[in-house]
């Protein structure tokens, strides 16, 4: 069989299988015009979100001190050593809202090292109790030490006896059932009591205390 | 005179009923998307990934600018991812009321990382925050970063190929082979260009 009758036999076939391939495909036989219909669907939203708000509060029923060193707190400022001070009172008044306004998550809370207004020597937070995450060092172990500071968070069920710490923790006011779950819209009323350093290397007046609410997974 | 202002009178007190409720309804909040941030596919040691965006909202009343950040907080498997290996192509929103952005993360893998399962959370934190006396209150809202680092190296950037090219390859192919096939069977198309003149010679 000559040359090129073998490639007429097999490239013929192939170039007309190749240019079917390119070619359009006519619709089919009594295909008419198609027709859609626009549906919409709403759901739920998907968002994981808290929300804080406070009514007028302050720092407040300020307490402790030395009067013989002239470091005595007065009502609305820090006295050395060991002063503390009040948003809100316990057992009575929770000025701050917590509101979890997503879907149900862990609300959780913590603080963080108190910033002097001339940005030196922080004060750092610890925690009491048998469990510290980081221990006072100030009296028994009670009370926070040089450049240390506690946090305590209230409501109108528990109180947060350890302290807040560094990392976000369960807010143990949304822990009614062993869990800090929080339905969305479920809300929680919170003070806060500050217990300050036995002493600070600091001498800045002003310092800047921040406390986060986060929902978490 | 005194007649004139009467009607002051009410507009007044719910001008001044107004303005506490607004002082007290005053809020901060940061919403974030609940499902998780993942990654399509694995990643690879050496190699720098695109996350999809992250959806952010301010949900309370206040403007806030909305900063992310990678931080281990709820409970999961994997390896902590370290905070260095997110970035955050864009800056911070700064968003009003109820308004929401996305903001588009890069992953980005060290030669030197463990293949294996990562995990994390995505801490979408607001900087406005509110003083409650010497106290600033502020929120944050976290949501599950997960992805997997698969064992070898990422390929070259020389590798990767444009999506035309293996297309274009083939049907160069296809020419070629057709071109061949008509050549070897023989068949010559033959184009002739004839003169006037011969075709009236021919009339």
């Amino acid at each position: 069989m000559p040359a090129s009758s073998r490639a007429w036999r097999w490239g013929l076939p192939l170039l007309a299988l190749g240019l079917a391939g390119c070619g359009y495909s006519s619709p089919p036989a009594g295909a008419g015009h198609s027709a859609s219909v626009n549906l919409s669907l709403t759901t739920v939203p998907t968002i994981r979100s808290v929300t804080v708000s406070p009514a007028k509060a302050n720092f407040s029923s300020c307490s402790g001190g030395k009067a013989q060193n002239n470091t005595e707190s007065t009502s609305t400022k820090l006295g050395f050593p060991n002063g503390q001070c009040w948003v809100g009172s316990l057992g009575a008044t929770f000025p701050i809202t917590i509101t979890n306004t997503g879907i149900a998550s862990q609300i959780d809370v913590n603080g963080a090292s108190a910033v002097p207004s001339d940005d030196i020597t922080e004060w750092s937070l610890c925690n009491v109790g048998s469990n510290p995450f980081v221990a006072c060092s100030g009296r028994n172990n009670d009370l926070p030490g040089k450049d240390q500071y506690l946090v305590q968070n209230f409501g109108p069920y528990r109180e947060n006896d350890s302290g807040l710490t560094d990392n976000p923790r369960c807010d143990q006011e949304f822990d009614r059932n062993g869990r800090c779950w929080a339905m969305q819209g479920s809300s929680e009323t919170e003070g806060i009591k500050l217990t300050g350093p036995y002493q600070s290397s600091d001498n800045s007046t002003k310092w800047t205390v921040t406390i986060t609410w986060t929902p978490v997974p | 005179m005194h007649l004139r202002l009467w009607p002051l009178i009410p507009v007044s007190v719910l001008a001044l009923l107004a303005i506490p409720a607004t002082w007290a309804q005053a809020s901060i909040g940061v919403g974030i998307q609940a499902g998780p941030v993942l990654l399509s596919g694995s990643a690879h040691p050496g190699g720098s990934y695109a996350l999809t965006p992250v959806y952010v909202v301010n949900t309370g009343t206040q403007p806030e600018t909305i900063a992310l950040r990678v931080e281990r907080i709820s409970t999961g498997n994997g390896m902590t991812v370290p905070s260095s290996w997110i970035r955050a192509t864009g800056t911070a929103v700064t968003l009003s009321h109820n308004q929401s952005a996305r903001i588009p993360l890069e992953l980005a893998v060290p030669d030197t990382a463990r293949p294996g399962r990562y995990f994390s959370d995505v801490v979408a934190r607001g900087s406005g925050a509110i003083a409650a006396g010497s106290a600033n209150l502020a929120v944050a809202a976290a949501t599950d970063l997960e992805f997997s680092v698969a064992p070898g190296v990422v390929s070259g950037p020389w590798l990767s190929l444009p999506g035309w090219l293996l297309p274009g390859v083939v049907g160069l192919l296809v020419l070629a082979v057709a071109a061949f096939v008509i050549r070897s069977s023989g068949l010559r198309v033959r184009v002739e260009r004839r003169s006037a003149s011969e075709s009236g010679e021919e009339q």
